[in-house]
């Protein structure tokens, strides 16, 4: 069979292997999900000062962000890394086209996972939490897009970084600080307008600022344009960003798990 | 040269240091369960990995079906079946849903639920691969090595962790393999009895270097080694321990207190092979001193 199917059939597999396992699954699930049913439903209700958006509205990109942002580069290479221990990554390498085929199945996974949050996300936020849904077809094309091509750029960042550390307990550690920082920087939690120039620069070379603005441009009326840089969301750029993380990391990532060992 | 599937010639390869490979050369032919024996830190896995693709910055020569194993591509690894050390990957997925992944790798796999029935795994087919008990983990692991069809299989001390009947099964097996398939088999192990049942040929590894390589009688008579008289005043290593007990008979003038006469076998030459190899032997006690 050819590594792409099989990749995809693979990572059917080990995502039915991993809902099969409650506690992985909740793991999965609760803490972003969680975290925003939780504040939605206390603070949902309030408008951003000065605006007639309300709070619900103004976190679900945000939290759509995270939930991508979060699933590709730290779920992702806690994943690998574990897979890199087990030895599963070593198997991967004795077979022919093993490493594509495992890339694929990971990416297969996170884009579910991704999807399961961001369904879930949107459930509560609809009915629940009074936030609109996407207007327009074109809206909701572009939702489905920048949700796809956003993991896409993030998952063979996270593979990569999955390769590289030591272990799963590091990845963890690892990566909690810098996703933190870069969720702060990068304008999903809080409008980039108020940080420094040289800040907003570098936020700007993550796909993390791009994807925001993107889910943005869904949930968010152009009444709060004013909040955006330069007063525009431009998804041409967004998708340009996007596209060139996704296939750069495409072409790295398989070179650089070739040469990993680990067992 | 085309029935030489393994050709190794002056192998070295160094972990910063310390030099694991010193100069390793071997020739496996067609059809041939070849065993490598020694010691742990002799040098073995390495030198498997390497053939394996899976190691670069070695020097020397080395090819395996023809390629140079670090750089040959996914065409070489699909008639490549690797069995390494203690597996524990992929703990979650089921016994036959693994299997059957890993047989679409390849073009012409073998039929999966056979495969199970001859490893014996039927009844574990579905149980996941976690739970599985060690001999049943290790036969996994030699399915997944050879539902491929391979034609060379690399089997890094593949039953350890076995009851004497899986032992014998496994056996089995593999000498059905090669002699029926012509499966080549590069066996490592630290059992002796094993490699003496299963293989033609056994190269000894030790420090880094085959110290001698042959038909398991030619091994044993490469490696006699001195036979052992203890008494209670001494020992003695001699090539002719009965003339030893009889001078001692006559010092003693009687019965020797606490006389024992021990001829090696042939792990004990094994043994005695490795360490004159590691350069550590000790010199023969001589008796009589305290």
């Amino acid at each position: 069979m050819n590594a792409t199917p099989l990749g995809l059939r693979r990572g059917w597999t080990e995502q039915l292997n991993l809902w099969s396992d409650r506690k992985e699954l909740l793991n999965a699930l609760i803490g972003t999900v969680g975290t925003y049913v939780v504040l939605v439903l206390f603070i949902g209700g309030n408008n951003v000062p000065g605006t007639s958006v309300s709070m619900a509205a103004f976190m679900t990109p945000g939290f759509l962000a995270f939930a991508v942002f979060s699933t590709g580069l730290t779920v992702l290479p806690t994943l690998i890394a574990a897979d890199r221990e087990e030895g599963t990554l070593m198997r991967a390498r004795t077979l022919p086209r093993g490493i594509r085929v495992y890339l694929t199945g990971r990416a297969v996974t996170t884009l579910l996972t991704i999807a399961l949050n961001a369904a879930l996300v949107l459930l509560v936020a609809v009915p629940l939490a009074g936030v609109a849904a996407p207007a327009t077809p074109a809206r909701w094309f572009t939702l489905v897009w920048v949700l796809v091509l956003g993991a896409l750029a993030v998952v063979p960042i996270g593979a990569m970084i999955g390769s590289l550390v030591s272990g799963p307990k590091t990845a963890a550690a690892m990566l909690a600080l810098p996703a933190m920082l870069l969720m702060l920087i990068s304008g999903v939690m809080f409008p980039l307008e108020s940080l420094p120039g040289v800040v907003r620069g570098i936020a700007q070379v993550f796909p993390l600022y791009w994807q925001g603005l993107g889910l943005r441009a869904v949930f968010l009326p152009d009444s709060v344009l004013a909040a955006e840089l330069g007063h525009s969301r431009p998804l041409g750029r967004a998708a340009a960003v996007l596209g060139a993380w996704a296939v750069g990391g495409m072409v790295l990532a398989p070179w650089l798990l070739r040469r990993v060992r680990g067992r | 040269m085309h029935d030489v599937v393994i050709r190794v010639r002056g192998l070295r390869m160094a972990y910063g240091p310390i030099q694991v490979l010193n100069g390793v050369d071997l020739d496996l032919r067609r059809g041939e369960v070849f065993t490598l024996l020694g010691p742990n830190g002799a040098g073995k896995t390495t030198l498997v990995e390497i053939l394996e693709g899976f190691r670069t910055g070695w020097s020397g020569e080395a090819e395996v079906l023809g390629e140079n194993p670090a750089r040959a591509g996914d065409a070489w690894r699909a008639r490549l079946g690797v069995v390494m050390q203690s597996w524990r990957d992929h703990p979650r997925w089921r016994v036959r849903d693994l299997l059957a992944h890993v047989a679409a790798h390849y073009e012409k796999p073998r039929d999966v639920d056979e495969l199970l029935a001859t490893l014996g795994l039927t009844e574990a087919a579905h149980n996941r691969a976690g739970v599985l008990s060690g001999g049943q983990r290790r036969r996994l692991d030699v399915a997944l090595g050879i539902v491929g069809r391979p034609e060379v299989l690399f089997l890094d001390e593949p039953t350890t962790g076995f009851d004497p009947e899986a032992r014998r099964e496994f056996h089995l097996l593999i000498e059905r393999l090669a002699g029926e398939e012509g499966l080549t088999v590069l066996l490592t192990t630290h059992d002796l009895a094993e490699a003496e049942r299963l293989s033609e040929r056994i190269a000894v590894l030790a420090a880094g270097r085959v110290v001698t390589c042959g038909s398991p009688a030619e091994l044993a008579r490469a490696v006699q080694v001195p036979s052992l008289v203890r008494w209670e005043d001494g020992e003695l290593e001699t090539a002719d321990p009965s003339g030893v007990a009889w001078d001692l008979h006559q010092r003693y003038g009687g019965p020797v207190p606490g006389l024992e006469l021990r001829r090696p076998t042939l792990e004990e030459s094994y043994l005695d092979l490795i360490e004159e190899a590691r350069g550590t032997r000790e010199t023969a006690t001589v008796g009589g001193t305290r």
